[in-house]
């Protein structure tokens, strides 16, 4: 996985390859599907709870001012 | 590297750009804290973390395809040909400023030895699509939910604004040789459409609960908290200063970049490679806030919250044309900005029932769209490019700047890119349920279940003996 293991040898080449992370060139792809799953991921899971959240609060019918009783000391 | 001068000119741009990002964060933290000081107690929380998620959502979006647009459109596709490649397909070839080099898996799109510059490029740029994001966030407070708010942050933040950025605020941009587009600061590629994209939203979105009585008559909703607002717009203003710097190069040689036979003219640039210097933009900048001050003073009467928006309308004015105004011509500039927006925005809301908490559409939108047409004017005849000089409608060359083009940019810009997008997107998330959020949380507060634990844990802790 290492792309450098020596710096000596990796900058004295003829050409100094600039990518340096892990898996250059061979795992970019991959990882931009993985970021991407995780994105779409995070809306599908944040979407459900505030869903849920938001359902719940409604079933309550609060007050305008029914907050107020919340407000914390601390 | 191997020569050191080359290496000082490489390191001092990447430094410099890099400034410009940490400067530009402050704007952030003053649209969060700008928009908690403006929302009631009740929504407070829900408000901030709207604002701050736009952060990563907008940043991730950014770096899978936001940053590849921007190389990719500047020829449309299909309006005017490249002058890298001749062509009016979208840029994706082997040349240096290809799109191809920042699809989200090139190797330039992480830590490089060959490239200094991409990273804090495509930085500066971010914190500019933040920006038009947090624009449209403060519009719609307290009544929007965290799903559809997130949704069209990376519309705008990641999509419609980039489109623009490539057709108008990119030295190979089809607005620049049909139109001679020129908007050195962004009038209207950040702010005209972020605010158009918040109106055309808001249409859909309605009003808050109580804005409006049972005949129509606005009601004021004022900041909760103005000493919030009044922190929060001056570290806005502070980011701005970073933001003009990011939208420079900071160093440059114009000789051969205009294919001048031996000469050399070192210089800053604008976006559009033409010459203009930090030190003159200073002025503008800071004269055009006065402008804007000034001028928000007198029509609003005082009133703390839109004298420092004017500040801010003045600057966003001003600032198509602030690389090239005298500093009084962008103070004038600017008051009359300031002046239009705010007049603007009570007849809007009183005609259209348009509950702008902010004035986003108004100190941006407005503001913006107005910028742009006045720099028609004001800069008539300037070429908006140095590579060369044509005329309008051409397309193979570079159009002077002039009137109507800036009057049709300022449409594209508003309109086209920003309000038509916002009021789709939010039509299709209404109709799926999922822009607004009930009307029964919306009375009790965003915040009631955050607010209710809190003061279960607060008793509980009082209560408690060991």
């Amino acid at each position: 996985m290492a792309t450098v293991t020596n710096w000596i040898d990796h900058l004295s080449a003829k050409e100094v390859v600039g990518a340096v992370y892990p898996g250059a060139g061979s795992t970019e792809t991959l990882l931009v599907i993985l970021g991407i799953v995780i994105w779409i991921g995070w809306h599908v899971i944040t979407n459900k709870s505030e869903s849920e959240e938001l359902s719940r609060l409604a079933k309550k019918r609060h007050g305008a001012n029914d907050h107020k009783d919340n407000i914390t000391d601390w | 590297m191997t020569d050191q001068l080359g290496a000082l000119t490489t390191i001092f741009t990447e430094f410099y750009y890099w400034v410009t990002v940490v400067l530009m964060f402050l704007i952030h933290v003053g649209f969060c804290m700008y928009e908690v000081g403006a929302s009631r107690y009740k929504h407070h929380q829900h408000t901030l973390m709207k604002n701050t998620m736009l952060i990563p959502l907008v940043t991730v979006t950014w770096f899978f395809f936001g940053w590849w647009i921007y190389w990719a459109f500047p020829t449309g596709p299909g309006i005017a040909p490249s002058i890298m490649t001749e062509s009016t397909a979208l840029i994706t070839d082997d040349s240096t400023f290809s799109a191809k080099w920042y699809l989200a898996n090139s190797e330039f799109m992480a830590i490089n030895l060959g490239d200094h510059i991409s990273g804090v490029f495509w930085a500066a740029f971010l914190l500019f699509s933040w920006t038009a994001a947090s624009i449209v966030s403060g519009a719609i407070i307290e009544r929007i939910t965290t799903f559809a708010f997130g949704i069209l942050a990376i519309a705008i933040g990641s999509v419609f604004w980039t489109i623009d950025a490539a057709w108008g605020w990119h030295f190979d941009g089809w607005m620049l040789k049909i139109l001679g587009y020129h908007d050195a600061y962004a009038s209207g590629v950040i702010h005209a459409i972020a605010g158009g994209f918040a109106l055309g939203v808001l249409v859909v979105l309605g009003p808050r609960i109580g804005k409006f009585s049972s005949s129509g008559e606005p009601r004021n909703i004022g900041p909760r908290n103005p000493w919030l607002v009044t922190v929060g717009l001056f570290l806005i203003y502070t980011g701005f200063w970073g933001f003009y710097a990011a939208c420079n190069i900071p160093i440059f040689d114009l000789g051969p970049e205009y294919g001048m036979e031996g000469v050399t003219y070192w210089t800053a640039t604008n976006i559009y490679v033409t010459p203009t210097t930090l030190s003159g933009i200073t002025f503008n900048f800071l004269m055009s806030l006065s402008g804007g001050l000034l001028a928000g003073y007198v029509v609003a009467k005082g009133d703390p919250f839109w004298t420092y928006s004017s500040g801010l309308a003045g600057v966003i004015c001003a600032s198509a044309g602030n690389d090239l105004y005298h500093p009084i011509q962008a103070m004038i500039i600017g008051m009359i900005g300031v002046v239009i927006a705010y007049k603007l925005h009570y007849w809007v809301e009183r005609k259209f029932k348009i509950d702008d908490a902010v004035g986003a559409v108004a100190v941006h939108g407005y503001a913006g769209f107005v910028g742009l047409v006045i720099c028609g004017f004001v800069l008539n005849g300037y070429p908006s490019s140095g590579y060369s000089v044509g005329a309008m409608w051409d397309g193979s060359t570079y159009a002077s700047i002039n009137p109507l083009g800036q009057f049709l940019g300022a449409i594209i810009m508003f309109g086209v890119l920003g309000m038509l997008p916002g009021y789709i997107i939010a039509k299709v998330l209404s109709g799926m349920g999922k822009l607004r959020i009930p009307r029964e949380v919306e009375i009790a507060g965003l915040d009631y279940e955050m607010m209710e634990e809190a003061k279960k844990d607060e008793k509980a802790v009082s209560s408690a003996t060991r």
